[in-house]
C-alpha cells in the first residue's frame, strides 16, 4: 500500500516536473536523493524540502531517504545501493564526519557528485561543499549568549551529545573557548556527555540538577535531545534561575522559551539546507563545477565551508524567525549559482 | 549474619549501602530529597524492562524485541493521545494490549514454527521498530494530555508518583511465580522442560504466557517512558538491551532458564542506577564514565561471587 | 550414508543440511533481487554489498568460536573498537609498517579476549556477564586513550587494499572484493580447526557437556581461555577489515553496532546457542542473507521508513521456508524408512 501511495506520489512529481519544464530554465532529467544520518527529527523539514526543491527547479525527482537506523554501515549501504538504482547525486548529512569520506570517493569516482548538509564531513574529502551551520561556531556562539544572559558571571554546565562524535570535542573547545575569554567571570563548572539521548539525557541531568542547582547559573546544550531533556527538566523543577541555551526548535525548547524557561536556542536552518542542497547537487550532476576563488568559509572540519544562517531564537523573535531563516533562504539561493559554481 | 549472606542478592545489597554510605559522605547532595526523587524515577522504567527479560529467562528463553516492543507501545499510546484524541486511561489500555498482543505474536510464532526464540525476536524486533518509524518518520508526539504528563513528574516528598506502578507490578510478579499454577509452570519449563512436560505442563502455553507477560511488561515501560520524558519519542527501547539482561542475569537469574530472583533483580536495577547517579554527583569527568561503570559492576558481580564461594554455595 | 547414493538434483535439494536450505533461499531471492532491480546487479551494488558481508561474516565468526563453548562474548564490538584505533595509533603516530601494524592489532584483540577468559575462568563468573562489563571497561579505556578523536591519515596502501578486488572482471560481473577473500580464508582456517584437528574438537566437546569433556581429560578451563583469545583476534580482523574499507580509524564504528548481527549469523547459519554445535558455511550464508536482504530492499526502494517492517518480516519468512523445507526432509526420510 505503502509503495503504491510512493508511486502515486512520484508519478504526480514527475508530472508536474513534465508540466513544469518548458517554463523552469533548469530543468534536468536527475534523480537526487537527500539522506540524512539516520532517523531524527531534525530532518523532517527536508521532506518538505525535497518536494519544493523538485517542484521549483524542475528536477526530475528530489527523494528524501532516510537510513533505517543511526548507524554509517546503513548509511553506506543506501547510498551504494541509491547509486546503483541510478541516483545522480547526493546531500547528505554525515552520520560519521570521517567514515562517510570512504563512500563519497567511490560515488566520486562513478561521477556521482555529493555535497554535505547540516553537518560537515572532516577533510580531506571529495564531497564538493559543505552547507551548515559549524558546528564550532554554535557552540560558541551560543555559550557567548548564554554568558550574556547570565550577566556576564557565574557557573555554566555543558550538556555535551555523543561522545564519540568528533563533533563533540569540537563543541567541548568551543565552549572552553568562550568561558575563558571572560578571564574567570564565568567557570565552566562540569560537562556531562552522552545527553542526546532521551532516557539516558533525562536521568543524567536531572541528577545534575539535583546534585548542584544552587551553583549552576546556566547550562548550555549542544544537542539536539539534550535541549529538549534540559528545556523539559527546567520545566518540571519550575527554575527561572537557571539559564539555558538550546540547539534547533524542537517544539518544547520553543514553549521553554514561550514559558520563560529557556533563554534562547541556536536555530539552525534545516528547510533552507535541504532546499538549496537539492538545488546544488542538481547542478553539480549537470556539470557544473565547484569555482576554485568560490568564498567559502574555513573551519576546523573543512575549508569549504558555507554558512547555511544560524540565528538565536529568544523570547523576541519566535514568532518572525521562521520569516527570517525564509529570507535567508531565499537570498543564499539567488547568488547561489554565480557565487560558488562555475557552469558552462 | 551467615544466614544472611547465604541470601543470593546479600552481595549487591552490601554494595548498595556501602555505595549509599561512601555517596552520602562524599557528596552531600546525594541525600537530598530532590536527587533521591531523581534516583527513584531513573529505575521506574529499567525495573519494569529487566522485569519483562526475567520472564523470559525465567522460562528459558531470551526476548531480543524488548527495547522495539517498548518503543513501539509508546509511540502507539502516544499518537492515540495526540493524534487521534483518545483520552488517557483508553490510550493506555490499548497500548498496554499491543504490548500483549505483540508478544503473544513472539510466543506463536516460536511455538507454532520451531525457530530459536532468539532469531525469532531479532525479527520482530525489527518490524516492530519499522512499524513506529514508518507511524512517526523519526518526529515525537508532544501534545499529550496534562494528568498524563503530571503523573510522570509528580512526586510525594521524594517519592515518584511513577514509582507506584514498579512497585505494584513488583508485588503481582512475587505473588504470580510463587503462587499462581501458571507462573510455576513457567520456572518449570526453564528448569527443564522434558521434565516439565511429563509431568503434565503444557510447555507450547508455557512458552507462549511468558511471551504475552513479557510484552506487557515492556508496553508498560513503554507507557511509563512517555510518561517521564513528556512526550511520546521514537528513540523510546532503543538502549534497553543491555539493562534488561544485566539486571536479572546480575540478580542471580540463569541464562539456561528455571532460575529468576525478582528482589535480584531489582537490587541489581538500583545499584546500576546509583552508580550512573553517582557519575553526575561526584563530577566524573566524562571520559571516565563508561570505563567506571564497567569496572563497578564487574566489582560488584565479583564480591557477590566471592561471597558466595565462601558460603559454599555451589 | 548411503553406500550407493543416487546424486539426483531433487534428492539434493531434500536431503542436505539446513546450509543447503539457506543456499537455495539466497539463489531465489538472487534471482528474485537481479529480475526485479536491474542495480541489484551492478557492479556498484554487488561490490558494496561483497565488502560489508565480509565484515560482518568475521564478526560472526568471532562470536561463534565462543558460542562453540556455550559461552558468548558481549565484547566483541567494544574490541573492535578498541582495536579500530589501535591499528590506527601503530600505522599513522607511530608510523610502524602495515604489517607490523597489523600483528600488533590482532595481538591487542587476542589479549583483550584473554583478559575476558581469564577473568571467566579465574572468578567462575558467567561469560555474559564478565563480557557485559569489560566491553564497557575497554571501550571506556578507548574513550579515554584517545578522547574520540579520529585518525585520517592511514597509510593509502591500507585504505587501497579495502577498495581493490581479486581476479578478473567479467563484463558486469565484477571481481571479487580482496575483503571478501580475505573472510573466506578466515572461515577454511576455522573450518580445519572445527573439522580437523584435536583442539577443534576438544572446544565443541566442552561445548556440548563441560562436565564431560573434563571428566575425559580435556583441559576446560585453558579451552575457554583459548576460545576468548581467538575471539578477540577475529574481532580485531574484523576491525582491520572496516579500518580498511574505511580508510580511517575511528570510534564511533562497532561497539553496540556489533552486538545483534554478530549473533544473528551464526545463529541463522545453524549454530547453537548453548554451545557444542558450530557451522562455519552456515556463518557465511546466514551474513549474506541478512545483508541480501536488506540490500534488496534497498535497491527495490521499498518501505523507506518502513524499511526495518520489510526486513524483520522477510528474515522470517525465509527461515520458515527453511524450517519447512527441513520438516518435509525429515517426514519423506520417516515414509521411507517405514
Amino acid at each position: 500500500m505503502q509503495v503504491t501511495r510512493m508511486r502515486g506520489a512520484l508519478a504526480v512529481g514527475l508530472a508536474l516536473g513534465v508540466a513544469l519544464s518548458p517554463l523552469a530554465a533548469m530543468a534536468s532529467d536527475n534523480k537526487i536523493a537527500l539522506v540524512p544520518g539516520g532517523p531524527h527529527p531534525y530532518f523532517a523539514p527536508w521532506e518538505q524540502a525535497a518536494a519544493d526543491a523538485q517542484k521549483d527547479f524542475g528536477i526530475a525527482s528530489v527523494e528524501y531517504k532516510v537510513p533505517a537506523e543511526w548507524k554509517l554501515e546503513l548509511q553506506t549501504e543506501l547510498f551504494e545501493s541509491l547509486a546503483a538504482q541510478g541516483y545522480a547525486g547526493f546531500g547528505y548529512f554525515p552520520g560519521d564526519a570521517v567514515g562517510v569520506n570512504s563512500t563519497v570517493a567511490e560515488l566520486k569516482a562513478n561521477d556521482i557528485p555529493a555535497v554535505a548538509l547540516g553537518g560537515c564531513a572532516q577533510d580531506p574529502t571529495d564531497t564538493a561543499f559543505c552547507m551548515a551551520t559549524d558546528v564550532y561556531a554554535s557552540a560558541y556562539l551560543g555559550t557567548k549568549a548564554l554568558i550574556e544572559a547570565m550577566g556576564g558571571k557565574g557557573a555554566v554546565v555543558h550538556l555535551a551529545g555523543l561522545l564519540v562524535d568528533p563533533n563533540t570535542t569540537l563543541r567541548v573547545q568551543a565552549v572552553e573557548k568562550a568561558v575563558a575569554e571572560t578571564n574567570g567571570a564565568v567557570t565552566l563548572l562540569q560537562t556531562l556527555g552522552d545527553t542526546d539521548n532521551q532516557e539516558q539525557g533525562d536521568q543524567k541531568i536531572n541528577a545534575l540538577l539535583a546534585a548542584q542547582k544552587d551553583q549552576i547559573g546556566g547550562m548550555i546544550a549542544t544537542g539536539y535531545i539534550s535541549s529538549v531533556v534540559a528545556a523539559t527538566a527546567l520545566k518540571n523543577l519550575g527554575d527561572k534561575k537557571i539559564k539555558l541555551i538550546g540547539i534547533d526548535d524542537d517544539k518544547i525548547v520553543l514553549d521553554g522559551i514561550k514559558d520563560g524557561f529557556v533563554a534562547g536556542t541556536m536555530a539552525q536552518n534545516p528547510y533552507g539546507q535541504g532546499y538549496i542542497g537539492a538545488y546544488a547537487v542538481d547542478l553539480l550532476a549537470e556539470g557544473c563545477t565547484v569555482k576554485a576563488d568560490a568564498p567559502f568559509i574555513t573551519t576546523p572540519q573543512t575549508a569549504k565551508f558555507i554558512d547555511s544562517g544560524t540565528l538565536l531564537i529568544s523570547s523576541a523573535n519566535i514568532e518572525s524567525y521562521k520569516d527570517d531563516l525564509k529570507k535567508l533562504t531565499g537570498e543564499l539561493q539567488a547568488s547561489f549559482k554565480d557565487k560558488f559554481l562555475s557552469c558552462s | 549474619m551467615r544466614s544472611f549472606f547465604r541470601l543470593q542478592w546479600s552481595g549487591i545489597l552490601v554494595g548498595i549501602i556501602a555505595g549509599g554510605i561512601a555517596l552520602a559522605l562524599s557528596a552531600p547532595a546525594f541525600l537530598s530529597e530532590f536527587n533521591l526523587f531523581v534516583l527513584l524515577r531513573s529505575i521506574c522504567v529499567s525495573l519494569l524492562v529487566a522485569y519483562s527479560q526475567m520472564v523470559m529467562l525465567g522460562v528459558g528463553q531470551m526476548n531480543l524485541s524488548v527495547g522495539a516492543l517498548g518503543g513501539l507501545v509508546a509511540v502507539v499510546t502516544g499518537g492515540l493521545m495526540d493524534a487521534l484524541g483518545v483520552p488517557t486511561l483508553p490510550a493506555i489500555m490499548i497500548g498496554v494490549a499491543a504490548g500483549g498482543a505483540a508478544g503473544f505474536v513472539n510466543g506463536w510464532l516460536t511455538v507454532k514454527t520451531g525457530i530459536n526464540g532468539f532469531i525469532v525476536t531479532l525479527a520482530t524486533a525489527s518490524a516492530f521498530a519499522g512499524i513506529n518509524l514508518g507511524i512517526t518518520k523519526a518526529v515525537p508526539f508532544y501534545n499529550l494530555p496534562a494528568d498524563f504528563v503530571a503523573f510522570g513528574n509528580g512526586r510525594l516528598g521524594l517519592f515518584p508518583l511513577l514509582l507506584i506502578v514498579p512497585l505494584l507490578v513488583t508485588v503481582v510478579l512475587a505473588l504470580f511465580f510463587s503462587r499462581a499454577v501458571p507462573g510455576r509452570h513457567m520456572l518449570a519449563v526453564g528448569g527443564n522442560a522434558p521434565a516439565a512436560q511429563l509431568s503434565g505442563v503444557s510447555v507450547p502455553r508455557a512458552i507462549i504466557s511468558a511471551h504475552v507477560l513479557s510484552g506487557l511488561l515492556a508496553a508498560v515501560a513503554g507507557i511509563l517512558a512517555v510518561a517521564q520524558l513528556g512526550s511520546a519519542q521514537p528513540t523510546i527501547g532503543s538502549d534497553w538491551l543491555v539493562i534488561s539482561f544485566a539486571a536479572p542475569i546480575i540478580g542471580g537469574a540463569s541464562l539456561a532458564g528455571g532460575a529468576i530472583s525478582i528482589v535480584g533483580t531489582l537490587l541489581a536495577v538500583v545499584l546500576i542506577g546509583l552508580i550512573q547517579n553517582a557519575m553526575v554527583l561526584v563530577k566524573v569527568d566524562p571520559y571516565w564514565v563508561q570505563f567506571l561503570l564497567g569496572a563497578l559492576i564487574l566489582a560488584a558481580v565479583w564480591f557477590n561471587r566471592y561471597r558466595a564461594v565462601r558460603v559454599g554455595e555451589s | 550414508m548411503d553406500p550407493a547414493p543416487r546424486r539426483t538434483i531433487s534428492s539434493f535439494l531434500l536431503r542436505g543440511s539446513a546450509q543447503v536450505g539457506l543456499f537455495l533461499i539466497l539463489v531465489v531471492l538472487w534471482a528474485v533481487f537481479a529480475n526485479l532491480a536491474p542495480g541489484f546487479l551492478s557492479k556498484f551494488n554487488l561490490n558494496s554489498l561483497l565488502r560489508s558481508v565480509a565484515v560482518d561474516i568475521v564478526v560472526g565468526f568471532a562470536q561463534m568460536v565462543v558460542l562453540a563453548t556455550g559461552g558468548m562474548n558481549l565484547s566483541v564490538g567494544a574490541i573492535g573498537v578498541c582495536a579500530v584505533m589501535f591499528s590506527g595509533y601503530l600505522m599513522q603516530v607511530l608510523g610502524l609498517p602495515i604489517p607490523v601494524a597489523i600483528a600488533g592489532t590482532l595481538a591487542l584483540g587476542a589479549f583483550l579476549g584473554w583478559l575476558n577468559g581469564f577473568a571467566i575462568v579465574k572468578t567462575g563468573v558467567n561469560s555474559f556477564v564478565v563480557t557485559l562489563a569489560s566491553a564497557s571497561l575497554f571501550s571506556g579505556g578507548m574513550l579515554i586513550l584517545t578522547k574520540a578523536v579520529p585518525l585520517n591519515g592511514l597509510p593509502p596502501e591500507f585504505g587501497a587494499f579495502g577498495k581493490s578486488a581479486v581476479g578478473p572482471a567479467f563484463g558486469s560481473i565484477p571481481a571479487i572484493p580482496s575483503l571478501a577473500v580475505v573472510a573466506l580464508a578466515i572461515g577454511l582456517g576455522l573450518y580445519l580447526l572445527f573439522k580437523h584437528s584435536t583442539l577443534g574438537r576438544q572446544i565443541l566437546a566442552v561445548g556440548a557437556n563441560a562436565r564431560a569433556a573434563e571428566m575425559s581429560g580435556i583441559p576446560v578451563d585453558r579451552t575457554i581461555v583459548f576460545v576468548h583469545a581467538l575471539s578477540g583476534a577475529l574481532a580485531a580482523a574484523a576491525a582491520l577489515m572496516l579500518t580498511s574499507r574505511l580508510a580511517a580509524a575511528m570510534p564511533a564504528v562497532a561497539g553496540d553496532d556489533w552486538l545483534l548481527p554478530s549473533f544473528l549469523a551464526p545463529v541463522i547459519g545453524g549454530t547453537a546457542l548453548s554451545g557444542g554445535i558450530v557451522s562455519v558455511v552456515g556463518t557465511i550464508l546466514g551474513a549474506l542473507l541478512v545483508s541480501t536482504i536488506r540490500s534488496g530492499l534497498l535497491v527495490l526502494e521499498i518501505g523507506n521508513f518502513w524499511l526495518p517492517l520489510f526486513l524483520g518480516a522477510f528474515l522470517l519468512a525465509a527461515i520458515l521456508i527453511e524450517r519447512g523445507r527441513a520438516a518435509y526432509v525429515a517426514r519423506e526420510q520417516a515414509r521411507r524408512a517405514l
